[in-house]
């Protein structure tokens, strides 16, 4: 321990901590702007800059350690005028106009500049160049906004791996951006949108469809409907000021219906569906491999992550073959809704207009994929982020707190818990078990709560097994088998997990993965700003809303039985083959 | 073949067996990066043909740079150290047969000093060697760079040999501690404090790096040792190496040194196949390799974090100290890193013993330091001084002084880190304290000399617009701060400063100083707050009166002449006109900012000459020449525009001291319809150019010619009214003048100091001018000393010479070339037989027994350190006293004013130096209604700065009273004089004014110097460059209303 005055205070610390770490434990605020937890310091802002006694220049409070006997002053009048005159600065470079910024409420610069008492502009010049790149389906980046806090640098090849952005060029005119500032859709971005999850301005956002959606709302032709994925149900809550991990599932139906959805389904519903086909999936080339003894690629990897999807397209194409073939969620929804649910309704799929809600920008982009017209038009026509959706949602003037709970519609708004836990890393795993375990044994899954404890929490990676005794006599070749299973989060995690399971390093015959750190819950469209306790949070919703549920298995959700008997057939039946299933196209890094 | 070393035994019976071969003549020819670009390998072959067609068996070998870079292609021959310099391969014969078969000295190509302009054909007798001691370089210039025997004959790898051998390494560091190296690569860190850091770091994995990524502008000193003696690099690392434990190493160099890249790669391999380095190096067991990284030439990569993710593969880019290198540097792993410089000191400071290099330099930083000498110096190139040296030494010394015979002005030292060092500072010792406490940095040995015709704040701005391109545009203060501070020079050097620019610039740059990331942020301000410290009278110019004095600034300057003049006449303007004989619109032209064209083509100092652009091609043009000739073109003298005023000639002003200032603030304001009042204490008008300026330089009638064109104007002159006895201010504002200006100049004689001043037969020299000029007579003795340097000292001098003085001496304290006196003045002195004794300082003034002065004794001077005039100071040689006979003593060593009298009652500010405090744009002084300028307000000055002053005071004046500015002459105007811009350039040299014989000047005061034919006048004109030309005129005092407004 190491013994230091913060403002005078005495303050014991450990010795690896920073003077953030030090002076955020005793309750003394340090602003800043590109420090990510949980990630080397850049210092780059030079926001939380401080005075340590003895020291030539101001230091960095991220990223300059404890020293015994340090004496720090975190608020002095020299401290004070050298962070205002870094906010001043970027202020004058950031060439954005508050009044038509999407950040409004939440810029972090803007925040910034009103703590540090800045009312008007003392350096005025040149500012950076407009330039906007809404070239991709998912993300607009506004390279004239961004302030070069680099969080989006750090998030892109730290935590995802993926690389698309990193600092070019020198002085006045150093940009953040893709290679030879290419538009976004020539580099190996798979539109995650944690870069914009995490960036503290208005310079990356998801691309809007409010527009378009209140369109098709205000057009009489078109019956629209709306599926809200599990993970918008523990967070939109906090665009409304509550808490991280308030479950707002009722109030948020409400919402939708206020806001003139003609029906309000759920995504859980065919998240229970693909538990039921990705499962037998699974069973079927287990089947192939241990009694037919064919060569068959496992593991399975699951298919519900489109940014996971285009990861794999671009880097790791050799192992396309082990991808589940089922659609997402999402897209599984859509293409039902303009097919089962519009011959329900008597409509045909042209008046149908399909909304998600998702956590999630590279929906956006899996949305417009050329595969995912399976109705005969674009199955899922509109994606709204959670940010976007609570923007919807104040905009049209509905008191959100205030909402009764409402119920989803039936019948694709019914669903079980382990639909609700796709929303969270290790969900899909776990409902998955659920299902097969006990198509499998015919038992319920084993555990406390049906759940899997090796694979929740937020480590990286995660693995877990079980061994299949006494099945049932269809499956007798499973007997004694230990089924390895495997969990990875955030596509860092990912790539280090497939580079393990090519080495031949991880034997496992199920992986599920995840786009974001901790599942859709950290998704690239939730409300800004997740952290690992927001995350916590959020999953520990889940669960509960989870737990809440009379029906926990998808196998066990009546609207899924319904589908089947009415209109699928069984799983893997050719017609859900043709509505539930897709194919996957290895893609060119660089173009 | 090179042999592997076995031992130290081994290494020393090797270079003995070569430094037998190395004795032999030879002709040593530089192969530096700059005579290789002059064209040294054409050289080389020319040399070696013409010695095979001479059948002479002299080898000729290739060295790293010698140093004198701007002679080059520079070769010595070896072993008798002739050098010659600017050797083209036409010379090579000559070469050969003079030298080597005549065994004479080929005279055309050695070298002159400067400061003597003798002869200096030995290596030992160049100042610019002489002066030098070389450590680092020490085999630079010497050795061939491309053998490695050639450095083990200079006990290469000796040192090494005893540090594997007999040193543990511990005593390796406490041998560099003893040494004080510090670290050459800029902050100066002490070198045995990084040494031993790292050798205690924990971690079985260290690297040794070398930062030869030399990114300041001007600075080439590493890029010499890699390309001169990069085995001396390679031993330094080695020993490096093994003191902290390190097993792998990089040079990480830049990849614009492509000669220095492949040389190194050369003796890295030679050096590996000697067993020097790698695997078991001398059968020590220990290992050690090294290989180079290049980087792409970002300045920002000499930054130690920077640089280490370049070698790792990264953006080049600083990151977070701490933690430090030597904890967790290159991959995270203990790291050292030091500069070429440093490294290549190592093996001389265990060769020769760490007492010996701690004894070279000062206590706190010993050891010698390499400069790269660039910009207005005579000789520039790379030279390695004791750590201690002062920089004018460096200056005048070695590099010969400033080029062309153009003042000192500023040094910038380290770079775009550095800072700007002023005349003032010129005795600074060059060590890392004493350049931090003037705000430079020693840096990495960069200098850039600059003369009085550079721009301080268009070096500020150079630098800076350097900085914010090479900022890698990590951190906000760096990134954006740097570039408003460029846009703030910018908008200065553009003549759209603002007040309040200076604050700014200082704010920021602290700022930046104080938040950024790495050392290129934190010194980025230095060139600019180092310029507003020593030069911030520049930036006030640009900001107020949109004037650039250097004449560089292109949106503040029409041509540098009209610049440079202090009173914006339009020179091209009037030159043109003569040219086309519109003599009469160019007088026009002229009077329009001066009305004394005819005093001043005659007593101008002509600074216009001084920043005159045709001098870059040949010589200034002969501006006062024309204009002497333009005044004599005058028959009746027309006056010049005056615009009626009812208003204003009601409005009553005083003006004290018919002096050049009070004059031409008269002049001007008559111009604008007022009457004002002269009040002047003696019976003559002129002040100065009266009473003090004699007739043969100044005719008596031109004088009053201008003066009574003045008083035509309306302007009326009551002479023998002194302030103090027969008015006051105070009675001036009773009697209903609203207000005034003053322009008494500096009449007060400034006392020598010694016993005996006040004996009969010591005069003053202004009394004893005004005697002679206004009363037409005054005593002179047979034997006439007058004391002091400048023009009243030559005036004096001369006066007495006419009145026939037998013998008449000036004595100055300091040299010739130190004397305030404009040069042809006293050039015309000595024609006419005055003597000079230099170097002689008056000790005391002795009297004979009628108690009449007999003569002065003195003590002789020798010139020694550099005081605060930029000039060496005269300090007291080791010589006895001398006594120097005299009957008159005249003594002439400056003027000062006793502000006292004067002001009487009047809370007027002064300064410390008791002259008159004046807002600069309009003469005002605290006293809202009181005006000054002229001497009074600046010194002893020149006559055209006093004009100027009147100037600024009239329209000071008229703003005061009108609440407007009405300066006419001051609007935008367009000579449409033809000029020819692809013509080239005539040929015509600058041509003298002619003069009387000197045996036609004695007991006369005729003018000496006469007019031009026109023939004469037509060519000068003729040589004008037009700079004006396709440049509309600066409506620049508009802008400094506005600025005053603010």
């Amino acid at each position: 321990m190491y013994n230091i005055t913060i403002n005078s205070l005495p303050v014991s610390v450990d010795r690896n901590e920073t003077i953030l770490e030090a002076a955020r434990k005793i309750g003394i605020r340090i602003p800043t702007l590109c420090f990510l937890e949980g990630h080397a310091p850049l210092g780059a802002c030079r926001a939380c800059v401080v005075e340590v006694e003895g020291a030539k220049t101001l230091m960095p409070a991220c990223a300059t350690p404890v020293q015994d006997g340090m004496k720090i002053k975190t608020n002095s009048r020299r401290v004070r005028e050298a962070r205002r005159m870094v906010v001043e600065l970027l202020l004058s470079e950031h060439n954005g106009d508050c009044k038509y910024c999407e950040r409004g409420e939440d810029c972090e610069l803007k925040a910034l500049a009103i703590e540090l008492g800045i009312e008007d502009e003392r350096f005025s010049g040149e500012r950076l160049e407009p330039a906007l790149d809404d070239s991709t389906p998912a993300l607009s980046r506004d390279a004239a906004k961004c302030i070069k806090c680099r969080r989006c640098v750090t998030v892109c090849n730290e935590v995802q791996g993926v690389g698309a952005l990193f600092p070019q060029y020198r002085g006045f005119s150093a940009v953040i951006g893709p290679a030879f500032s290419r538009p976004l859709d020539s580099v190996a971005c798979v539109q995650c949108g944690q870069c914009a999850a995490v960036c503290p301005v208005g310079a990356i956002t998801e691309r809007n469809h409010i527009d378009a959606v209140w369109a098709a709302l205000d057009d009489p032709k078109q019956h629209v409907v709306v599926q809200t994925a599990p993970a918008i149900r523990a967070a939109l809550g906090e665009e409304f000021g509550l808490e991280p991990g308030t479950l707002v599932t009722g109030k948020m139906v409400s919402a939708l219906r206020a806001m003139g959805f003609d029906a309000v389904f759920d995504t859980n519903f065919t998240a229970d569906l693909t538990i039921m086909e990705e499962g037998s999936e699974l069973l079927m080339r287990l089947t192939r491999l241990l009694k037919n003894h064919e060569n068959i690629a496992l593991p399975q990897f699951s298919s519900c992550s489109p940014g996971w999807i285009k990861y794999l397209e671009y880097y790791y194409p050799e192992m396309i073959p082990n991808v589940s073939s089922c659609k997402s969620p999402q897209q599984m929804f859509g293409a039902l809704a303009k097919t089962y649910y519009a011959d329900k309704i008597g409509k045909k799929a042209e008046e149908i207009t399909v909304v998600s809600v998702m956590p999630c920008t590279a929906k956006k982009f899996e949305a417009l994929r050329p595969e995912m017209r399976d109705s005969g038009v674009q199955d899922v026509d509109y994606v709204l982020t959670t940010r976007e959706l609570a923007r919807m949602i104040k905009g049209s003037g509905v008191a959100f707190t205030e909402l009764p709970d409402g119920q989803m519609d039936a019948p694709l708004g019914l669903s079980s818990g382990a639909a609700d836990i796709f929303a969270n890393t290790g969900g899909v795993m776990e409902a998955a078990l659920r299902t097969v375990y006990e198509l499998v044994t015919g038992r319920p899954l084993p555990g406390e709560n049906l759940q899997v404890r090796p694979l929740a929490g937020l480590e990286g990676i995660k693995e877990a097994s079980l061994i299949l005794e006494n099945v049932k006599p269809e499956y007798d070749f499973l007997e004694e088998v230990e089924v390895r299973v495997a969990v990875a989060h955030g596509l860092g995690n990912t790539g280090k997990l497939l580079d393990r399971i090519q080495a031949g390093k991880g034997d496992y015959h199920f992986v599920e993965i995840m786009t974001c750190p901790g599942g859709c819950i950290g998704g690239g469209g939730q409300p800004r700003f997740t952290d690992d306790s927001v995350r916590q949070k959020r999953i520990e919703a889940i669960y509960k809303e989870d737990e809440g549920k009379p029906i926990r298995k998808s196998h066990e959700n009546p609207a899924i039985t319904q589908i089947y008997e009415e209109y699928l057939g069984a799983p893997l039946s050719e017609r859900s083959h043709h509505l539930l299933h897709t194919k996957y196209t290895a893609r060119e890094v660089v173009q | 073949m090179i042999q592997r070393i076995k031992n130290s035994e081994h290494l020393e019976k090797i270079s003995r067996e070569y430094t037998a071969e190395k004795n032999e003549q030879s002709i040593l020819l530089c192969a530096g990066g700059g005579c290789m670009a002059s064209g040294a390998m054409d050289v080389k072959s020319a040399l070696q043909d013409a010695l095979k067609q001479n059948r002479l068996s002299i080898p000729v070998k290739e060295t790293g740079c010698m140093g004198p870079c701007a002679a080059g292609p520079v070769i010595m021959i070896h072993p008798e150290k002739i050098v010659y310099e600017r050797v083209s391969p036409e010379d090579a014969g000559e070469i050969v047969t003079t030298h080597f078969i005549e065994k004479r000295l080929l005279k055309r190509l050695i070298h002159r000093n400067s400061a003597s302009r003798e002869e200096a054909p030995a290596l030992d007798s160049i100042d610019f060697f002489k002066n030098q001691k070389k450590i680092v370089l020490r085999n630079c210039g010497r050795i061939d760079p491309g053998k490695i025997e050639d450095y083990y004959t200079e006990r290469g790898y000796s040192a090494l040999a005893n540090v594997l051998t007999g040193m543990k390494p511990e005593d390796v560091v406490q041998a560099i501690k003893i040494s004080g190296l510090r670290g050459r690569g800029g902050a100066g860190f002490p070198t045995w404090m990084k040494w031993e850091f790292t050798r205690k770091a924990e971690g079985e994995l260290k690297y040794a790096l070398c930062n030869a990524d030399e990114g300041d502008p001007g600075a080439f000193m590493d890029r010499s040792v890699l390309e001169g003696d990069p085995h001396s690099l390679i031993e330094g690392m080695v020993i490096a190496a093994y003191a902290i434990g390190a097993r792998e190493g990089f040079v990480y160099v830049r990849a614009e040194y492509p000669l220095a890249v492949s040389r190194l790669q050369k003796a890295l391999e030679q050096a590996r196949e000697a067993g020097l380095l790698g695997k078991n190096i001398l059968n020590t067991g220990f290992s050690f390799d090294l290989s180079i990284r290049m980087g792409s030439g970002a300045f920002v990569c000499g930054e130690e974090t920077a640089l280490m993710n370049s070698i790792e593969g990264h953006r080049g880019e600083p990151r977070p100290r701490p933690p430090f290198p030597a904890q967790k540097g290159l991959w995270q792993k203990p790291t050292l890193l030091n500069n070429v410089e440093t490294y290549a000191s190592v093996p001389a400071i265990l060769m020769n013993g760490p007492e010996t290099y701690a004894a070279i330099g000062t206590d706190k930083s010993s050891g010698t330091k390499v400069f790269a000498l660039a910009g207005a110096i005579e000789t520039s190139g790379l030279v390695e001084v004791p750590i201690g040296t002062s920089l004018g030494e460096l200056i005048y010394d070695i590099g010969g002084g400033i080029k062309n015979g153009k003042t000192f002005k500023a040094a910038q030292i380290g770079g775009p880190s550095g800072g700007c060092i002023p005349k003032e500072h010129l005795s600074v010792p060059l060590d890392y304290d004493s350049l931090a406490e003037l705000g430079a940095i020693m840096g990495s040995g960069g200098l850039i000399v600059m003369d009085e015709d550079t721009c301080m704040v268009d070096v500020a701005r150079f630098f800076l617009e350097f900085v914010q391109e090479e900022s890698c545009g990590k951190c906000v203060p760096c990134r954006v701060g740097t570039k408003r501070m460029l846009e703030i020079l910018n908008r200065i050097c553009e003549g759209r400063g603002e007040e309040g620019d200076i604050e700014r610039l200082i704010e920021l740059g602290n700022m930046i100083k104080e938040t950024s990331l790495c050392g290129l942020g934190q010194t980025a301000p230095n060139p600019v707050l180092s310029t507003i410290r020593h030069f911030r009278h520049e930036y006030e110019d640009h900001i107020r009166r949109k004037h650039c004095e250097a004449g560089v600034c292109p949106g503040l300057v029409r041509a540098p002449c009209q610049s440079a003049c202090p009173a914006n006449v339009d020179i091209p303007g009037f030159v043109s006109l003569v040219r086309e004989k519109r003599y009469a619109e160019a007088l026009r032209l002229h009077r329009e900012r001066n009305p004394f064209a005819a005093v001043c083509a005659r007593v101008c100092f002509h600074t216009c000459e001084d920043h005159c652009r045709r001098s870059t091609l040949d010589e200034p043009v002969s501006i006062r020449g024309i204009k002497r000739f333009l005044v004599e073109q005058e028959v009746t003298i027309q006056i010049p525009e005056v615009r009626e005023n009812p208003e204003n000639e009601k409005r009553r002003v005083a003006i004290i001291g018919a002096g050049p200032a009070g004059l031409s603030c008269g002049y001007f304001l008559a111009r604008l319809g007022y009457k004002p009042e002269i009040f002047e204490a003696e019976s003559r008008p002129g002040g100065m150019l009266a009473q003090t300026i004699p007739a043969y330089r100044l005719p008596r009638e031109t004088l009053a010619r201008e003066v009574r064109m003045i008083e035509r104007m309306g302007v009326k002159i009551h002479t023998e009214k002194r302030l103090g006895r027969d008015f006051s201010l105070e009675s001036l504002k009773q009697q209903g003048y609203e207000a005034v200006f003053m322009a008494l100049g500096a009449p007060e004689n400034l006392p020598l100091g010694v016993a005996g001043e006040d004996t009969a037969g010591v005069v003053q020299a202004v009394p004893f001018l005004r005697e002679y000029n206004i009363r037409g007579s005054v005593p002179v003795g047979n034997r006439v000393i007058v004391i002091g340097g400048g023009n009243a000292a030559v005036d004096a001098a001369r006066t007495a010479i006419r009145l026939d003085a037998e013998e008449v001496s000036i004595l100055y304290r300091r040299s010739q070339e130190q004397m305030p006196a404009y040069a042809e003045e006293l050039e015309e002195a000595l024609n006419e037989g005055v003597a000079l004794r230099t170097l002689v300082q008056p000790v005391e003034i002795v009297s004979d027994k009628n108690g009449r002065v007999s003569g002065l004794r003195c003590l002789p001077m020798t010139l020694g350190d550099f005081d605060r005039s930029g000039r060496r100071g005269p300090k007291a040689a080791e010589e006895e006293p001398e006594f120097i006979p005299a009957d008159q003593i005249i003594i002439a060593i400056g003027q000062r004013l006793d502000p006292k009298p004067v002001l009487g009652s009047l809370a007027v500010e002064t300064r410390p130096d008791r002259f008159i405090a004046v807002n600069q744009i309009n003469g005002q002084t605290s006293v809202p209604w009181i005006f000054s300028g002229g001497d009074m307000v600046s010194g002893p000055s020149s006559v055209v700065s006093a004009i100027a002053a009147g100037e600024r005071g009239a329209v000071g004046i008229d703003e005061y009273l009108s609440g407007e500015t009405h300066a006419f002459w001051r609007e935008e105007w367009n000579n449409d004089t033809a000029y020819d811009p692809d013509e080239a350039p005539v040929p015509y040299p600058r041509e003298k004014l002619p003069t009387i014989d000197v045996e036609r000047r004695r007991s006369n005061f005729d003018e000496v110097e006469l007019c031009w034919t026109e023939a004469s006048a037509m060519r000068q004109c003729g040589r004008c460059l037009r700079c004006d030309y396709g440049k509309s005129p600066v409506r620049r005092e508009t802008k400094e209303k506005e600025a005053a407004r603010v």
